[in-house]
C-alpha cells in the first residue's frame, strides 16, 4: 500500500470511530457494561442467607443445574417457542395471503382486523384473556360447552395452562408477522406469478412454487423476530398465571425475576441472565444460519 | 393459429384503455403492435393471454371465442418484458416447469428442455440461476420457455427494452429467425418503430387505445394514413402552413418557410389549416443561389457520418428541417453557417389535416 493511501486510511479511520462514538458510548454503558456485571454477579453468592457477595465460582450454575423447577421453566420456553412458532408462522401466513387477494371494501376492517392485538398492549391483551379462559364466566368454555366439550379450568389445569398462553401469545403476534409478510408477499413482480398461470400452475401450484420460495427472506426475518418475541415472553405469564399452577406456565424470563425479585437471590438470577442470553443468541445465529442456506436473497 | 378481436374494449376506472379494437391475426405471421406508452398495446397483449377479459367485444382463436378461457388453456407462450424468470430455479428448472406440472416423464422432460435451449443458444447453461446470466442470456430464458410448451400463439412483451442497443439488434434478428422456423403466430408489442419495422410481417400503430393504422413496414413508411403515423413511424419534417390551392390530389401549403406542394393524403379544406410531412431524404440541399425552387434557409448542423451526411437546417419562422445526402463522396459538404435551398420533389411529400392538439 503506497504511504499517502494508508494515511488516508488512518484518517479516515479516526473520522469513522467519531461518527460511531456516541452510540458506543450508549452501548457500552447500557449494554455492555451490564452483561460483563451480570457475568460477574453470577459467579457471586448473594442472596438472602449471605447478604454479604462473596465470589463462589461455578456455584449458581450447578444450582441450577440440579433445580427441577429450571428444567421445567426450560421444557416450557422450548415448548412454546416450538409449538406458538409455527402455528403463527402459518396462520401469518394465511392471513397475508388473503389480505392479499382484492377484497374490495371488506379489506380495510379485515386489516384492520388482523392488525389491531398488536397494538394493544400485552398487559390488556393479557385482562382479556384471563376473562375468556375464566373456568365459570369465559367466552372460551362458553362456546366450548356449546360445542359439548366438557368444562376446562385453562389457566388453573396442569395440563391446558401453557396452551391458553400460548394461545394468547399467538392472537397477540399473528397481525404482526403477517404485516411482515404482506410487505413481503406485496415485493413479489406480477409477472413471475402469471408466468406461472400461463404454464398451468393453479393457486397452490403457485404458492408453492413461487411465493413461498420468494418469501424465503421475509421468513428468515420472522423466525429470528417471533423466536426473540416468544423467548421474552413475560407479561401475559405474569397477568394470567405468575407462572402457576406449580409453575407449568413458568419460563425463562419469569424465573429469572422470582429469583431476583421473590427470591432475592441476586447470584443464581444473574447466572440465569447469563444463560438466557447465550442461548437466545445462539438459537437465533443456528436458525438464522440454518435458514439463509436455504434462502434465495436476489430477486 | 389465426387470431380475430372484434370491437374489443376494456377500461380501467374511468381510463379507457382499448376503445374498440378489430383486427385479424394471420396465421403463421410476426404482427407488432407499436404505440406509445399509454396507448392500449400492453392491455391488448394481456387480453390475448387472458389475463384480462374485455368489458365489450370478443376475442377469437381460430373462430373459437376465447372469454374465460384462462390463461394455461389457451396455448399461449409469453416473454414477459422483464422476462419474470423464477430466480430461485436453475435455467434448466424455468424452462421445465410446465412440462413437469404436465406429469411429463422425466426423460422426455430433458429432451424438450435441451432441444429448446439448443435452440436459443443456451445448451450448457443449465445448471446456472438467472442471477448468473446476463440480460441477454436470460431474454433467451424466457424465449426458451415460452416456446417449450408448443404454444399456438407467442406473445412478447417489449421483449428487448431492457438490453443494450447491440444485443437488442442480434436478439431480434434471432427472434425473427425462430419465429419463421417456427411459423408460429406472434403478437410482439414494442414502442419502438425501427424495432418494429425490422421484425415485423404487418404492424398496427395504436394511440389511445385504437389501431391507428394497419400495414406492412413499407407501407406504413410510405403510406402514413396520419399525421400521428406519419410521425411517429420513421422520421419526418413537418411544415404546419395553411392551405392556399387543392387540384388533382394536390395541396399548396402556405408556410412561414415559404410555399410548399405535396400530394393531399386526406381530404383537405382550401383555407384550412393543413400540415406537409416530407422525409429528410426525399429532401435535396443546394448552396444556396436564390433562383433555385424551394425553401431557402441556413445549415445549422452537418453531421458527416461517412455512408450520409445529415444535415440540420433552419428555415424561415424558426423550424429545423433534417436533411439526409446519402452516397456524400465527391459531394461539396455545407458547413454551418452556410445559406442553402432545401427542395424537395412533390411526389415523395404529403399533406395531411391539422389534428386538433
Amino acid at each position: 500500500m503506497p504511504p499517502e493511501a494508508s494515511c488516508y486510511s488512518r484518517a479516515r479511520g479516526t473520522e469513522v470511530l467519531l461518527y460511531l462514538l456516541p452510540s458506543l458510548v450508549f452501548l457500552a454503558v447500557f449494554t455492555y457494561w451490564p452483561i460483563v456485571r451480570a457475568v460477574a454477579t453470577s459467579l457471586l453468592e448473594w442472596n438472602i442467607s449471605h447478604p454479604q457477595p462473596r465470589f463462589a465460582g461455578l456455584r449458581n450454575y450447578i444450582v441450577l443445574a440440579a433445580d427441577p423447577v429450571f428444567h421445567l421453566v426450560m421444557r416450557n420456553t422450548l415448548l412454546l417457542a416450538l409449538v406458538a412458532i409455527p402455528l403463527s408462522i402459518a396462520l401469518a401466513l394465511l392471513f397475508a395471503v388473503l389480505l392479499h387477494e382484492p377484497l374490495g371494501s371488506l379489506r380495510p376492517v379485515y386489516r384492520a382486523a388482523v392488525f389491531y392485538p398488536t397494538m394493544v398492549p400485552m398487559a390488556a391483551a393479557a385482562m382479556l384473556w384471563v376473562w375468556l379462559f375464566n373456568p365459570s364466566i369465559g367466552l372460551v368454555n362458553y362456546y366450548l360447552g356449546r360445542l359439548g366439550i366438557p368444562r376446562v379450568e385453562w389457566l388453573y389445569d396442569m395440563t391446558w395452562a401453557l396452551p391458553a398462553v400460548m394461545i394468547s401469545w399467538i392472537w397477540k403476534n399473528v397481525g404482526y408477522l403477517a404485516i411482515l409478510y404482506l410487505a413481503g408477499l406485496q415485493a413479489i413482480p406480477r409477472d413471475l406469478l402469471e408466468a406461472a398461470s400461463v404454464e398451468g400452475a393453479g393457486f397452490w401450484q403457485r404458492l408453492r412454487h413461487v411465493t413461498l420460495p420468494l418469501l424465503g427472506p421475509t421468513t428468515v426475518f420472522v423466525v429470528a423476530v417471533s423466536v426473540i418475541n416468544s423467548f421474552q415472553i413475560f407479561d401475559a405469564v405474569h397477568i394470567m398465571t405468575q407462572g402457576g399452577p406449580a409453575d407449568r406456565t413458568n419460563v425463562v424470563i419469569y424465573y429469572l425475576y422470582q429469583q431476583a425479585f421473590r427470591f432475592w437471590d441476586i447470584g443464581v438470577a444473574s447466572a440465569l441472565t447469563v444463560l438466557f442470553v447465550v442461548g437466545l443468541l445462539s438459537v437465533i445465529a443456528a436458525v438464522v444460519r440454518q435458514m439463509e442456506r436455504r434462502v434465495f436473497y436476489e430477486v | 393459429m389465426r387470431v380475430r378481436l372484434e370491437g374489443v374494449v376494456k377500461r380501467f376506472g374511468a381510463t379507457t384503455a382499448l376503445a374498440g379494437v378489430s383486427q385479424e391475426i394471420r396465421e403463421g405471421e410476426l404482427f407488432t403492435l407499436l404505440g406509445p406508452s399509454g396507448c392500449g398495446k400492453t392491455t391488448t397483449l394481456r387480453i390475448l393471454a387472458g389475463f384480462v377479459d374485455p368489458d365489450e367485444g370478443e376475442v377469437y382463436f381460430d373462430d373459437v371465442p376465447v372469454r374465460g378461457v384462462p390463461p394455461a388453456e389457451r396455448g399461449v407462450g409469453i416473454v414477459f418484458q422483464n422476462y419474470a424468470l423464477w430466480p430461485h430455479m436453475t435455467v434448466f428448472d424455468n424452462v421445465a416447469y410446465g412440462l413437469r406440472l404436465r406429469r411429463m416423464p422425466t426423460a422426455e422432460v430433458r429432451r424438450r428442455v435441451e432441444q429448446v435451449l439448443e435452440q436459443v443458444g443456451l445448451l450448457g447453461l443449465e445448471d446456472r440461476t438467472p442471477g448468473q446470466l446476463s440480460g441477454g442470456q436470460q431474454q433467451r430464458v424466457a424465449v426458451a420457455r415460452a416456446l417449450v410448451l408448443n404454444p399456438r400463439l407467442l406473445l412478447l412483451d417489449e421483449p428487448l427494452s431492457s438490453l443494450d442497443a447491440k444485443v437488442r439488434a442480434r436478439l431480434r434478428s434471432e427472434i425473427r429467425r425462430l419465429q419463421q422456423e417456427l411459423r408460429i403466430t406472434t403478437v410482439y408489442v414494442t414502442h419502438d418503430q425501427e424495432e418494429a419495422m425490422v421484425i415485423s410481417d404487418r404492424i398496427a400503430v395504436m394511440r389511445d387505445g385504437r389501431v391507428a393504422q394497419v400495414g406492412t413496414p413499407v407501407e406504413l413508411y410510405e403510406r402514413p394514413a396520419d399525421l400521428f403515423v406519419a410521425d411517429f413511424v420513421g422520421t419526418n419534417n413537418l411544415l404546419p402552413g395553411t392551405v392556399t390551392g387543392l387540384r388533382d390530389g394536390w395541396a399548396e401549403l402556405a408556410t412561414p418557410a415559404g410555399v410548399v406542394r405535396g400530394r393531399a393524403a386526406r381530404p383537405l379544406q382550401s383555407g384550412g389549416r393543413a400540415v406537409l410531412a416530407v422525409r429528410p431524404e426525399a429532401l435535396r440541399i443546394s448552396d444556396g443561389t436564390p433562383a433555385d425552387v424551394g425553401v431557402p434557409g441556413r445549415v445549422a448542423l452537418s453531421q458527416y457520418l461517412g455512408s450520409l451526411v445529415r444535415y440540420e437546417v433552419e428555415v424561415e419562422g424558426g423550424r429545423v428541417l433534417l436533411v439526409d445526402v446519402h452516397n456524400p463522396k465527391g459531394q461539396i459538404v455545407l458547413r454551418p453557417g452556410q445559406r442553402t435551398t432545401v427542395s424537395f420533389d412533390p411526389e415523395a411529400a404529403l399533406v395531411f389535416p391539422e389534428e386538433a392538439p
